[in-house]
């Protein structure tokens, strides 16, 4: 297999970027780690996936449901990359100058400094939106006529019931995944706004912050029936001085399916990574 | 104890590349401590976020020397074609691992090799990792061997 992403990969691998100001050492590393990781997930000894990533090659059409609209569905899952960071080009599709409030910064400086020792997901936590797109585990989406349901696999097995056409309600009871409506735009966009935050989530490993202020608008499409793309715009006036957009590519795996994912079955970590509470 | 020091960068990388996904890994692990162990596997927890295994290590002077090593998850290892019984009990393996940063007895595994030769688990960064040994960066990393 010499896809172009395996190059892309290749290269990225043997020459990284130098740190931005905001980014240390650790951070380049932890991306080298996560290309090196994506690499062994998606493309090197697979015995039994192999074959299956060979057939992928080839991209059909778009699948669409009756009325017309994507079909985000089909036999297999959404396996994204791992995006540590969804400011970094090395994983989404443009570099995103983040514009950090004061607070924003000085936390997001803390979080680089320890190394994110106590990013919520080490204790098992949810990942939160956009997180829960950007870990390496599989998702799938069913759609219902009046919702859309998302599975996750990881990192924290859960799951987000999405309606569609409904309003927030007036004052949503804060949550690790929010409140979220959805709707259509044309045939081709699925859209999904979240409020009601909790304020405890990490937007990435990184450590970029989001308070219960956060609002997220994500996008989905599906422009061939392997690739999904996905946006998410991030508003929180707490610690962003204004929306920032992220986006990238999600491929699609024919033939996976999601496994059950029990982080607290047998989570060592905590004892050897310096954290006394995720924060 | 048989324990060896590396240096080179990418094999750590490859020692490194299992432990992706759940928590913070340079919190965790020292990329300044690569070892390389060899001893018998005593027990396999193959569960997640990580999979664990045991392996006693006799130092120089015969004492045993019981380590933790952790790698991916179970689903990670199922997908690339690994099984819960990949990695057995009384296995003899050499592991090029990471140390905690705590300097415990406990590492993040990369090359897991039986003592036929045969990889197990973080076998897919066997590629990178020999490549890294070798000093070659030319060839393509990940073909299958």
């Amino acid at each position: 297999m010499k896809s172009p992403e395996r190059k892309s990969s290749q290269w990225a691998i043997n020459r990284i970027d130098p740190p931005m100001p905001h980014r240390n050492l650790a951070c380049n590393v932890l991306a080298t780690i996560a290309l090196v990781s994506w690499l062994s997930m998606t493309a090197l000894a697979q015995p039994a996936a192999k074959k299956q990533a060979d057939i992928s090659e080839t991209a059909q059409p778009t699948p669409r449901l009756p009325d017309g609209k994507v079909d985000f569905g089909g036999k297999g899952v959404w396996a994204p990359i791992w995006v540590l960071d969804w400011s970094d080009r090395k994983y989404v599709t443009q570099p995103v100058e983040v514009p950090f409030t004061p607070a924003g910064l000085a936390l997001f400086k803390e979080r680089r400094a320890n190394n994110s020792k106590d990013d919520p997901e080490g204790y098992c936590l949810p990942a939160g939106i956009p997180r829960y797109t950007g870990t390496p585990y599989p998702f799938q989406i069913i759609q219902l006529p009046d919702r859309v349901v998302i599975l996750y696999e990881g990192a924290s097995h859960t799951y987000r019931v999405i309606p569609l056409g409904a309003k927030h309600s007036a004052d949503p009871d804060p949550s690790w995944l929010g409140e979220s409506v959805g709707w259509w735009e044309g045939n081709d966009t699925l859209v999904v706004d979240t409020i009601g935050f909790n304020g405890r989530t990490w937007l990435d490993y990184v450590g970029h912050p989001a308070s219960d202020q956060l609002h997220v608008i994500e996008k989905f499409r599906r422009p061939d029936a392997l690739t999904l793309l996905y946006e998410a715009a991030i508003e929180d006036p707490k610690y962003y001085t204004e929306p920032w957009t992220t986006s990238f590519k999600v491929r699609f795996r024919p033939g996976w399916e999601i496994k059950e994912y029990v982080c607290l079955e047998n989570n060592k970590d905590l004892l050897h990574l310096g954290t006394k509470e995720p924060k | 104890m048989k324990i060896t020091f590396l240096g080179a960068f990418t094999v750590l990388l490859a020692a490194a590349a299992p432990a992706f996904a759940h928590h913070s890994f340079a919190a965790e692990f020292d990329q300044n401590k690569p070892v390389t162990l060899v001893g018998v596997v005593t027990k396999v927890e193959w569960m997640n976020p990580h999979t664990h295994f045991y392996v006693d290590v006799k130092d120089a002077d015969g004492n045993v020397v019981h380590w933790d090593l952790e790698t991916t998850s179970p689903n990670a290892l199922s997908r690339q074609g690994w099984t819960r019984n990949s990695l057995k009990v009384g296995d003899t393996v050499t592991v090029h691992a990471l140390r905690a940063k705590d300097s415990s007895n406990i590492a993040s595994a990369g090359q897991v090799t039986l003592a036929d030769g045969r990889k197990v688990f973080a076998g897919s960064s066997e590629a990178d990792g020999r490549k890294a040994l070798a000093g070659s960066a030319d060839e393509e990393p990940g073909t299958q061997k």
